[in-house]
């Protein structure tokens, strides 16, 4: 093998192993932020100009255009309140109380970051829709079928899905130690 | 085997470039893509999507609550002019992107007191019009982006009007 052959293997190696990498490293999504809180993951670097260009890269891919924390915290959780990922085929109850901000909603999306089709041409929960009990508290089931008892977030039937969790300008308090503030919980009530 | 070793070295170090260019251009790669999506209705100019659904979605994570009206942007023709018109009662931000993706400026409601306001986007040393509030950026090219909140997805066709009145353009004259 003469030797330019040598450096032609190499060199379509390295770009394809370049570009793969690259492709890889960037793919951690918003998930992999810094600030976690039970199942939820976010950063507060998002949407600034000091992210280093691997954030960047990372968010364009993820969530392009998106606003900086004091905006909009996004939270995003691929797992239940067990650590399991999120199976479109389950039955799951998210609950909390109203969040510290201006407003919020919850939103399903597929393993994409994408919306897919149901019935109910619903894929979010916010603030103005969800109905509070006597205690101040909201739930909603999420779920392939409609269930006959609550009130209906369609999650993906068939395939893994992901939650983002957007908070509108949060409130101070919030802001300031949002890794331990009270986020809505995600708990698995059967497959 | 020693005939290898400096095609090896030449592959790794190519793989450790290649991989950091890629990153640096994935944001760039990106927002062009997202600027021909958005950018149906022409450059420097305002337009009003739809609300996202699974046919629809523009960009990656759409938010099925908000409106979006955008403005793909290009100042190689002279700064741009962008007047948002908030609505009463409800969140509504303008946010402008740079061809890198960073975030160049954000206002929303509550900042603008609910009330319209201009914002100029311009290069380093284009002229702007007198008194007028600037936004300085390196890149000629970006997306303005409104979002309006609805509390019902139903609630489109009454806020329709108002959401167009929030308008973008090259700026030609400058007095």
């Amino acid at each position: 093998m003469k030797s330019w052959h040598r450096y032609s293997i190499t060199l379509l190696a390295g770009l394809a192993v370049g570009l793969g990498a690259a492709w890889a490293l960037t793919n951690g999504g918003l998930g992999d932020g810094a600030i976690r809180n039970g199942p939820w993951t976010t950063s507060l670097g998002y949407g600034t100009k000091a992210t280093d260009p691997l954030t960047r890269a990372m968010v364009a891919r993820s969530g392009l255009l998106a606003l900086p924390a004091r905006e909009t915290i996004y939270w995003m959780a691929k797992t239940d309140a067990s650590g399991a990922p999120l199976d479109g085929n389950c039955r799951y109850s998210l609950s909390g109380t109203p969040l510290d901000a201006r407003w919020w909603s919850v939103t399903v999306y597929n393993d994409t970051g994408y919306l897919v089709d149901n019935p109910a041409g619903v894929w979010s929960v916010n603030g103005a829709n969800v109905a509070l009990d006597a205690d101040g508290a909201w739930r909603v089931v999420i779920s392939p079928d409609k269930p006959a008892d609550a009130a209906w977030l369609p999650g993906v039937k068939g395939e893994p899905f992901q939650l983002t969790l957007r908070m509108y300008n949060p409130g101070a308090a919030f802001r300031a130690d949002p890794a331990k503030a009270a986020l809505p919980k995600i708990v698995k009530e059967g497959c | 085997m020693r005939n290898w070793l400096g095609p090896l070295a030449f592959g790794l170090i190519l793989t450790a470039v290649t991989a950091w260019a890629a990153i640096g251009a994935i944001p760039y790669g990106l927002m062009n893509v997202a600027m021909e999506r958005l950018g149906q209705g022409g450059i420097n100019t305002m337009s009003h999507g739809n609300l996202a659904t699974p046919a629809r979605q523009p960009v990656v994570r759409p938010s099925p609550d908000l409106a979006y009206s955008s403005c793909p942007y290009d100042l190689s023709a002279g700064p741009l002019a962008i007047d948002v018109t908030p609505v009463p009662g409800r969140y509504s931000s303008l946010s402008i992107f740079d061809a890198a993706t960073d975030v160049i400026f954000v206002r929303n409601d509550v900042e603008a007191q609910g009330k319209p306001f201009r914002i100029v986007v311009a290069r380093d040393g284009q002229a702007v019009p007198a008194g007028a509030e600037v936004v300085r950026t390196t890149h000629d090219r970006g997306i303005a982006l409104v979002r309006l909140l609805l509390k019902d997805p139903k609630e489109i066709g009454a806020l329709n009007a108002v959401r167009r009145q929030s308008t973008c353009a090259t700026v030609t004259k400058l007095k």
